[in-house]
């Protein structure tokens, strides 16, 4: 489970994050949604502690993250996969180097394991041919590294796994493409999502339930039916601008 | 009619303007708190200069033991510092010592034995000119590829993914490139004091009138061994201070495209600056040892 309690986060004289609170239950997907520069971000990068807060905490599995001396935050670490919005796939590795990197260091050393079968299942998930596998990311699409960086992200089998704006910059084929992917990899793995976005349509596809964070703190948390019908104006100007134009 | 923008408020007037009395009465208090400010945001920023240079070099030392972890990265970094190198070492190294030799041939002439050229050529390129100007070339060469390369991972959240895949940056990134640097800075340094010593006496015996026996009688009487172990020694410290330096401004870049260039460049004037200073502490100890 990771709760987030009262966070907030000032960067460069600017208030990003103004007591967040939210918890996100096991095998649970939540979706924050909101405006572009309101910290859903660095909402995420706090839970794998990449920032430390002004105030507040973030706890997963009951420990503290801002808490964690390096030990601890390597372990917490250890059972959090993060899908950044621009893949930030290695330049200097292929494919298969990329995703071995999703594994625990020595892993592969074990003799129990046979890690050219967990990439191979990793690549399976995500639908890429094993032709890929010698190649660097420069030498692939948008939507193929989107794809790698996913395959990264569930060959280790992570318990939660965050994404940050995943169908960013994809056309609509593709942004659609990776949705259903993250829609079959959460049935098929069973992990937890946090996933952040601007994209109303992949957010009530995937949601479990959906926050929307506004002016640093959640406005409205709910089913994906339940934000629909909700009355909060902010809420409604956000998911549909155009109709909340017409209506006012 | 003209109207005051929010982009005109705490600009100057224009030209033939008239300054409003109670703008102008404003002025020197405002100018005073304003230099107050910037002075305290440079402190502050040189302070944490300061303290993000300390955390990263007590890490990076920490993480030189674990050489075993990262050896065969270490030694593909020290390869290519040295082959791309190596050619520019080479050129510059016997262009120094061809200048040396003119240089300190024009001051003997008809004043002083001119075996005195092969001393000069000797004491320069050992002491100062072969580690220096080697470590120039490579802070040009390699610090700003590395400066760049740390940039645009850094930039490209590839840092933070290494971070959250549990990766330590020091042990993967910095430290192989720091140990890549010492090794590879020692046959660089060594070919630059041997090229710098063969260019002046091929200068000497061409451009000047002195034969080769003076020149050779020249170097070895200056030679002695305390010159090339403190060349030796600065070579590993150039080496440590070209790639610990590119690696620290690289992993503070920010700003996209453009300010991985301006890393880049501020990676080779911090590196210079650093590999300047570091020669002038190290004179007085070498002459203290010599």
């Amino acid at each position: 489970m990771i709760e987030i309690r009262s966070l907030w986060k000032n960067l460069g004289g600017n208030q990003v994050l103004a007591g967040v609170d939210l918890m996100v239950d096991e095998g649970e997907c939540v979706v924050v949604m909101g405006p572009s520069g309101t910290g859903k971000s660095v909402l995420l990068k706090h839970i794998v502690g990449l920032f430390d807060p002004d105030e507040g905490d973030v706890l997963v599995d009951g420990i503290s993250v801002s808490r964690a001396d390096g030990r601890t935050i390597k372990r917490i670490r250890s059972r959090i996969s993060y899908v950044f919005q621009n893949s930030a796939l290695f330049d200097s590795l292929t494919v298969e180097g990329n995703i071995l990197l999703g594994l625990p260091e020595g892993h592969c050393k074990r003799p129990d394991v046979d890690c050219n079968e967990l990439v191979r299942e990793a690549l399976e998930h995500v639908n890429l041919s094993l032709g890929v596998l010698p190649l660097l990311p420069a030498e692939l699409s948008g939507g193929m590294q989107k794809r790698v960086a996913l395959a990264r992200a569930v060959v280790g089998r992570q318990p939660y796994i965050l994404y940050d704006e995943p169908t960013t910059g994809l056309d609509p084929l593709n942004a659609s493409n990776i949705n259903q992917l993250i829609s079959r990899l959460k049935s098929e793995i069973g992990s937890t999502s946090v996933i952040v976005t601007h994209d109303v349509d992949s957010a009530f596809f995937l949601a479990d339930r959906i926050a929307v964070l506004s002016d640093g703190v959640i406005q409205a948390i709910g089913t994906p039916e339940e934000l629909r019908t909700t009355p909060n104006p902010r809420v409604q100007r956000f998911l549909d601008p155009a109709a909340y134009a017409g209506a006012m | 009619m003209s109207t005051r923008t929010d982009a005109s408020v705490g600009a100057p007037p224009p030209p033939g303007m008239p300054v409003e009395p109670e703008a102008a009465a404003a002025t020197p208090g405002n100018w005073f708190t304003g230099w107050v400010q910037r002075v305290g945001r440079k402190v502050l920023s040189a302070v944490q200069h300061a303290g993000h240079f300390g955390i990263l070099l007590v890490a990076t030392l920490a993480a030189l033991p674990q050489i075993r972890r990262y050896w065969p990265a270490a030694l593909g970094h020290a390869k290519r510092i040295g082959v791309d190198g190596v050619a520019l070492v080479i050129v510059v190294g016997g262009l120094s010592g061809s200048l040396l030799a003119q240089q300190t041939g024009y001051q003997l002439s008809n004043a002083l034995p001119m075996s005195l050229v092969g001393s000069g050529v000797v004491a320069g390129m050992l002491t100062e000119l072969g580690p220096v100007l080697t470590a120039i070339v490579i802070a040009g060469r390699t610090g700003a590829g590395i400066g760049a390369e740390l940039g645009t991972m850094k930039v490209t959240d590839q840092i933070d993914a290494l971070v959250t895949l549990g990766r330590d940056p020091v042990v993967e990134l910095v430290a192989p490139r720091v140990v890549g640097g010492i090794i590879a800075l020692i046959p660089l340094v060594v070919i630059a004091n041997f090229v710098g010593i063969l260019a002046g006496w091929f200068t000497a015996v061409s451009l000047l009138p002195m034969t080769t026996a003076e020149y050779v009688q020249g170097a070895r009487g200056y030679y002695h061994a305390a010159a090339l172990i403190f060349s030796l020694v600065k070579a590993p410290i150039f080496g440590f201070t070209i790639t610990f330096v590119a690696c620290y401004v690289g992993l503070r870049a920010e700003g996209g495209a453009a300010g991985v260039g301006r890393t880049a460049t501020a990676a080779v004037v911090a590196i210079i600056v650093a590999i300047m200073v570091l020669d002038v502490i190290l004179a007085p100890v070498y002459n203290a040892v010599a």
